[in-house]
């Protein structure tokens, strides 16, 4: 973990709201394990004062990607960033996802949250049976597939809530189904909120293990601020920064 | 009152020590008619930047050409004004991949009660232009356990350590503060009276002059270690709290906590934090603070420890100018993790720049 100040290597908009960044980070970009995030200072101003977490897309020592939705102020920031221009980051943070050989590996991704499983995509797919379901609300959602077809995973079912692209419906719609018969071992998990939720509902009293990345807002993301905290079905506060972002989904309540 | 009745006069031992090894000093210990405070504002009277007539610190005299970072707060010299404060830098330990905890003054560790908190329910945060509003709720392990993270923080570094004080109740905060008087890794308390009490309907001691004149009366009376009294800025008239404070027998002031702000979601028409009110702070806040600091520092005798949104080397300056002896840095801790590092070169940049041989000369000396 370090505050690094890098460089922007390219900044490009892929369609509409969504960019991916390219970043020159020797140290970050070395230490960094799939499933780790980064908190990038979107102005060199006090406002916007905090820095914005991203969960890293892709790594290739000296080099680290993000891959974002422009939601608000930080963002659109981000967004206006050329190549050359420094971007401090502080990274790589929380913990990752497991190390897994011989698995059959259903990841589950919810419009951005394709950002940090694509990274674990490219670690688990020669080693492993890997499946993906990617749901987003419509086709302008739904990005990256040229790069996801290019990892030549076992299985990809696409989705989109009105149809647009993929088959109509969502990431739970015919989840139970592939699992069954693509024997699936643990699911991985990473989209908003309401994805969890529905998936959790799912997912319950099935044989496998199922992981989640959680998004959050997050003040500090190093675990001091304890503003990005989440009640765990244990009735405690976890904190997505530090004891994440990656939890075991029955682990949260939803 | 009147704050000249209170000098306090301090020992040359004490004031040359650059370290404060927890050794019990009682308050009425350093008490007497010391004027110390009144001679040295007679050597700098309206001549910043002049040549100094006394020398109260003979022997940093030898050291004549590096800047003199050392902050006297009569109970302690700290070798820096810096001071990371309550709640924005964990309990010391999630820094040390960032940089030394050495280069600090002090720092304080997060706020405690006797037993564990989970803290508010979320969200909790919510940022603001160049500020943010936070309601975490004090949420922490425990007393217990965080004697056990002070034993293995203070293992690894000599800065002196602060405990902050808290308690629903003056029960609470006595237990609390005898637990953290009683360890020798724990170098000052400071004493947060803006927890809620559940005896006055969620009003915090330092809402009443009153009650916060007999809870520090009652700390002071029966702990050993010195007491700094952190002050909430939600108050008709501060300064009368502080004095309340030190009359008690306070050994500083710190100020400002947050101040509270109110943030409302538009479109459910619903405010964002479930308690509706949260404490406001960072950059947003440093001008409020910095009067409420001026106020209070020139009508106290004890040192004043100013906080509230600092976050560059000028910003330290200009809080002593104001009259503060030592600062806390609290938000930028969160935003920036370094940011103590970049603040003591930017304090040695300016004193240079400045002609500023020791922070002592332009402590309060604010021309008006």
């Amino acid at each position: 973990m370090k505050e690094e100040k890098c460089k922007v290597s390219e900044n490009i908009n892929i369609k509409g709201k969504y960019y991916s960044m390219k970043i020159e980070t020797a140290y970050i970009a070395k230490k960094s394990r799939p499933g780790n995030f980064v908190m990038a200072a979107v102005s060199t101003a006090s406002d916007p004062l905090l820095k914005r977490p991203f969960g890293i897309f892709r790594a290739a020592p000296p080099f680290i990607w993000l891959y974002y939705e422009v939601v608000g102020k930080g963002t659109e920031l981000l967004s206006q960033k050329k190549k050359g221009d420094f971007l401090t980051l502080l990274g790589p943070l929380g913990n990752s996802f497991p190390g897994l050989e011989n698995k059959n590996i259903l990841l589950v991704a919810g419009g951005r949250g394709i950002a940090p499983l694509f990274y674990a995509a490219e670690d688990y797919v020669s080693r492993n049976n890997l499946f993906l379901i990617y749901g987003a609300k419509s086709a302008a959602d739904l990005n990256l597939l040229d790069k996801l077809e290019a990892l030549n995973m076992t299985g990809t079912y696409f989705y989109t809530d009105d149809g647009s692209a993929g088959k109509k419906g969502f990431v739970t719609t015919d989840i139970r189904e592939i699992i069954e018969t693509q024997k699936i071992d643990l699911t991985i998990s990473c989209g908003p909120e309401a994805m969890f939720k529905s998936l959790n509902g799912e997912l319950k009293g099935l044989d496998v293990e199922n992981y989640a990345s959680l998004e959050a807002i997050m003040g500090c993301g190093f675990g001091i601020c304890y503003s990005c905290a989440v009640k765990s079905a244990a009735g405690d506060y976890k904190k997505v920064c530090a004891d994440g972002p990656v939890f075991r989904l029955e682990d949260i309540e939803w | 009152m009147v704050a000249g009745q209170k000098k306090k006069a301090i020992s040359e031992d004490m004031k040359t020590k650059q370290k404060f090894f927890g050794a019990p000093l009682r308050g009425g210990a350093i008490r007497g008619a010391g004027t110390e405070k009144k001679e040295h504002e007679q050597n700098l009277t309206g001549s910043a930047g002049a040549k100094r007539v006394g020398a109260p610190h003979p022997r940093r005299r030898q050291e004549q050409e590096k800047n003199d970072l050392s902050a006297d707060l009569k109970f302690i010299t700290l070798k820096n004004p810096l001071i990371p404060a309550s709640g924005t830098f964990g309990y010391g330990e999630e820094f040390s991949p960032f940089f030394d905890l050495d280069i600090l003054g002090a720092f304080v560790m997060k706020g405690i009660y006797k037993d564990p908190r989970p803290g508010n329910v979320p969200p909790r945060l919510h940022e603001t232009a160049s500020g943010l509003l936070n309601s975490i709720g004090l949420a922490g392990p425990g007393a217990e356990a965080l004697k056990k993270i002070i034993e293995r923080v203070a293992e690894k570094t000599s800065t002196p350590v602060i405990v902050n004080v808290c308690g629903a109740d003056d029960e609470e905060y006595l237990e609390i503060a005898q637990v953290f008087d009683a360890m020798p890794e724990v170098a000052l308390l400071e004493l947060n009276i803006s927890c809620p009490n559940v005896h006055a309907g969620g009003k915090c001691p330092a809402q009443d002059e009153q009650h916060t004149f007999r809870l520090v009366k009652l700390i002071k009376q029966n702990t050993t270690k010195p007491l700094i009294v952190k002050l909430s800025p939600n108050v008709s008239d501060i300064v009368s709290i502080a004095l309340s404070a030190e009359e008690a027998g306070a050994d500083a002031i710190s100020l400002v906590n947050t101040f509270l702000g109110l943030a409302v979601n538009l479109e459910n028409r619903k405010p964002v934090f479930n308690n509706i009110f949260a404490g406001l702070s960072g950059p947003a806040i440093k001008p409020l603070a910095l009067r409420l600091v001026w106020e209070v520092a020139r009508q106290t005798v004890v040192p004043v420890i100013g906080i509230g949104g600092i976050s560059t080397g000028r910003d330290v300056l200009e809080f002593i100018l104001a009259g503060a002896s030592a600062v806390q840095t609290g938000t930028i801790n969160m935003v920036e993790p370094t940011a103590s590092v970049r603040i003591l070169k930017e304090i040695e940049v300016l004193m240079t720049q400045l002609k500023i041989k020791n922070l002592n000369e332009i402590k309060g000396e604010l021309r008006i």
